[in-house]
């Protein structure tokens, strides 16, 4: 099947459908949070919580020996709101960075998790099987249920977002103000992680447990690179989630013996490279143009500063002087004095140049910022 | 006790004492989700040298993937160098995407490699003795002993060798560099170091495993003692106690014996996060109590020294008029009775002269702005704390 296969299909097989749909919900949903994730610079919280889950999805399963999907990923939200909060704890109460706190929290508990794990399936139980696709995730086992699911949540998270947006904000760039305003800042920030949690324990089923911090970071990092604005960066990184959960699908759907999960990450991952270089204010590549034309500037001011010096010690300033002379200056070139002329800053006599009165005028000005269209 | 099970409990310890050592250092230079992206991202370089080679155990797989390591340390300093996202986004940016690059590599040569993600993740110690290192025929023991044995030695000649360069610029980066050591060098020495034994202890235990024995011995230790070497040598106590006790732990239990010494390693954390003298859990609420009535108490005294009028030093103003609870002024008023610093007579608070010196030290403190120096004087003047 090929891509344009895929979307003719999309909207008529029910399996792509229920998978594009379910995945592009994930994709804006964990977008949406993950920029507060990336802003708070808690972006492997993420990763810590999708580890820290992995031991409570397979407590659940030997508690209610059931596989339903709603039931364990409410043991994992359980044992990731426990995980978040241990690493709270250790940060607070300890002297134990957040780095450590976190690489500790995200160990122990996937190892302990896969204790279970490996524990359930030696149990003469038939049931077991399929609990490690929450490991990598398998967005093929989702069904049109879990989709609802994921919408259900979704929306949730969409209301509190609207509804607390200016709390959010304030905590989220100056949590001391919020304090001082009487916001019970706490509070705010419990359901801020709580929603977190949420976000991560919802994608382990389509994308897993080692990818899943990915999801919440990409989207995000990558909005960020376009804009200032919170809320134009929380609504770019919905939309990147979800792009890239559907052009994730179609691309692995496309192909035989690609997983959903990996490829996702990838196409985010590629969302996020592209905006690296190509955003106008913070990207590399018009950072570097910005660099390069900067150094350009500089040279043809100090290739006219030269020329005021020396100009400055003759009665007429347009006496003509040798073009060799400027030749052990640093920062001359043809190009400036080119430019130069262009400006009408210089004139050119045979292998003579001299100063004109516009050009003696505006480098004598150079450096007391009155020359702001200078070029 | 076979000889397979010795094998692995030697297997266990050797990673253990190998990447408590690196992992010591990474912790206390705040680096420790770095061995977690390591981790992950030695993946695609694993592939690709299976690829070549055919063989978990040959050298050019482990420098392949030692070098996805590296490169990996390397991409998340340039993204960081940009400025555009804070250190710990582009950690998270870097190590899914390379692990997920390994993953479909995977995937779409399945027919051709016979290497599952599980394995490289956790890994399978029960299995490591029976790759066997033959020389000219001769056994010589498991293949996976051979490699953790190896890097061991290099990590330990390494430490001895730059222990002092290491000690320096883990805690002070500027001297170190004034000196002429640079601190890129052992930066990258060190990443290279996590790398290697990350990659040498995947084959046995598993990517996870690594990252819980480099960062939860260091954390351990570091919740102990505030001495370096003291926390070198108690990290590779209790990754080697872990690693054993975890191997009789999955042996009882029939599991995976690489989740179950991070089960160990965890309890143990735990235990010590909770207990442990002055760092843990427990200790530190304990302070917090005690320097919260210490502080009423000091108030109080305040109070009495500032006040002659009898109304203002009634047992009953302190309920009435500081807005203490009951408990609180009880707790409070013992404290300073048991310590001499006040007498009760008929409900009438006042000073001793004991606890007029302490009051008029205490404001010296207050106005100077010395506040610290309270802690040191409460030695001095209490027989019971708070």
């Amino acid at each position: 099947m090929d891509i344009q296969e895929y979307f003719s299909l999309v909207f008529s097989d029910y399996t792509l459908r229920t998978i594009t749909l379910g995945t592009a919900i994930l994709g804006a949903v964990t977008g949406m949070l993950g920029s507060f994730a990336v802003l708070r610079k808690q972006s492997l919280l993420g990763d810590a919580i999708s580890h820290a889950a992995l031991p409570g999805i397979a407590i659940s399963f030997l508690i209610t020996g059931a596989k339903d999907s709603n039931t364990l990923l409410l043991g994992a939200l359980v044992s990731g709101l426990i995980g978040t909060f241990w690493i709270r704890g250790i940060i607070t109460k300890t002297h134990l960075k957040s780095d450590t706190a976190l690489g500790l929290i995200l160990s122990l508990f996937f190892g302990f998790g896969m204790l279970l794990l490996t524990f359930i399936q030696k149990q003469p139980n038939a049931n077991q099987a399929g609990l490690d696709k929450y490991l990598f995730g398998q967005a093929a086992t989702l069904v049109e249920s879990d989709v609802w699911m994921m919408a259900i949540v979704t929306g949730i998270c969409l209301f509190v977002l609207l509804l607390f947006w200016k709390e959010f904000k304030i905590l989220l760039f100056d949590k001391d103000y919020a304090k001082t305003l009487g916001f019970n800042t706490k509070t705010i920030d419990i359901l801020i992680t709580s929603f977190i949690v949420l976000a991560i324990v919802l994608g382990l089923q389509t994308v897993g447990v080692v990818l899943m911090s990915a999801m919440l970071l990409a989207p995000a990092a990558a909005a960020r690179q376009w804009t200032n604005s919170l809320a134009t960066m929380v609504f770019l990184a919905a939309l990147f989630g979800a792009f890239s959960g559907v052009f994730g699908t179609a691309i692995s759907a496309s192909q035989n013996n690609l997983s959903t999960g990996p490829v996702i990450v990838l196409v985010a991952a590629v969302f996020v490279f592209i905006s690296f270089i190509f955003s106008p204010s913070r990207g590399l590549l018009f950072k570097q143009i910005r660099f390069i034309k900067n150094r350009r500037d500089l040279q043809l001011h100090k290739t006219l500063a030269f020329m005021y010096n020396i100009a400055e010690t003759h009665d007429d300033i347009s006496h003509p002087h040798e073009i060799k002379i400027l030749n052990n200056f640093q920062g001359f070139t043809k190009g400036t004095l080119k430019k130069l002329v262009e400006k009408n800053y210089v004139t050119l006599q045979g292998s003579t140049w001299s100063l004109t009165n516009e050009g003696f005028k505006s480098a004598s000005n150079l450096y007391n910022q009155l020359t702001k269209n200078d070029e | 006790m076979s000889n397979a099970q010795i094998e692995i409990q030697l297997i266990a310890s050797l990673v253990a004492i190998a990447c408590a050592i690196p992992g010591t250092f990474l912790v206390l230079r705040k680096m420790a989700m770095i061995s977690d992206a390591i981790s992950h991202s030695i993946l695609p370089g694993i592939v690709v040298g299976f690829f070549i080679t055919h063989d978990l155990g040959s050298p050019i797989l482990i420098l392949l993937a030692t070098l996805a390591g590296v490169v990996t340390v390397v991409l998340v300093e340039y993204i960081q160098k940009t400025g555009l996202v804070k250190e710990d986004t582009a950690i998270g940016l870097v190590f899914p995407a390379l692990f997920s690059i390994g993953v479909i590599l995977i995937k779409k040569n399945a027919d051709d490699i016979h290497l599952d993600v599980d394995a490289v993740l956790l890994g399978e110690l029960a299995y490591a003795p029976f790759d066997r290192l033959l020389v000219s025929g001769v056994d010589l023991g498991p293949k996976s002993l051979w490699i953790v044995g190896a890097i061991l030695m290099i990590t330990i000649i390494l430490l001895f060798a730059f222990f002092k360069e290491l000690k320096l610029s883990t805690f002070d980066k500027g001297l170190a560099a004034s000196l002429g050591f640079s601190p890129v060098i052992i930066h990258y020495g060190l990443m290279t170091v996590s790398s290697i034994t990350t990659v040498g202890a995947f084959d046995a235990v598993g990517a996870i495993l690594v990252v819980a024995l480099m960062i939860a011995p260091a954390a351990t230790a570091y919740l102990l003692t505030t001495d370096l070497k003291k926390m070198l040598f108690l990290s590779i106590v209790f990754g080697v106690f872990s690693a054993i006790s975890g191997y009789w732990f999955a042996h009882w239990l029939d599991a995976s014996i690489a989740g179950s010494i991070t089960t160990m390693l965890g309890v143990l954390f735990l235990l010590v996060y909770l207990f442990a003298p002055n760092k843990g859990v427990i200790a530190v609420l304990y302070r917090e109590k005690q320097q919260r009535t210490e502080v009423s108490l000091l108030t109080f005294l305040l109070h009495l020294k500032n006040h002659d009028e009898e109304r203002e030093r009634h047992v009953n103003h302190l309920n009435e008029h500081i807005n203490w609870q009951k408990v609180r002024s009880k707790t409070v008023l013992e404290l300073a009775l048991k310590n001499n610093m006040i007498i009760i007579d008929n409900n009438i608070v006042s000073l001793t002269s004991k606890g007029d010196e302490f009051t008029t030290q205490a404001i010296d403190y207050i106005i100077t702005n010395e506040d610290a120096q309270i802690e040191d004087m409460k030695d001095d003047f209490f027989l019971f704390r708070g």
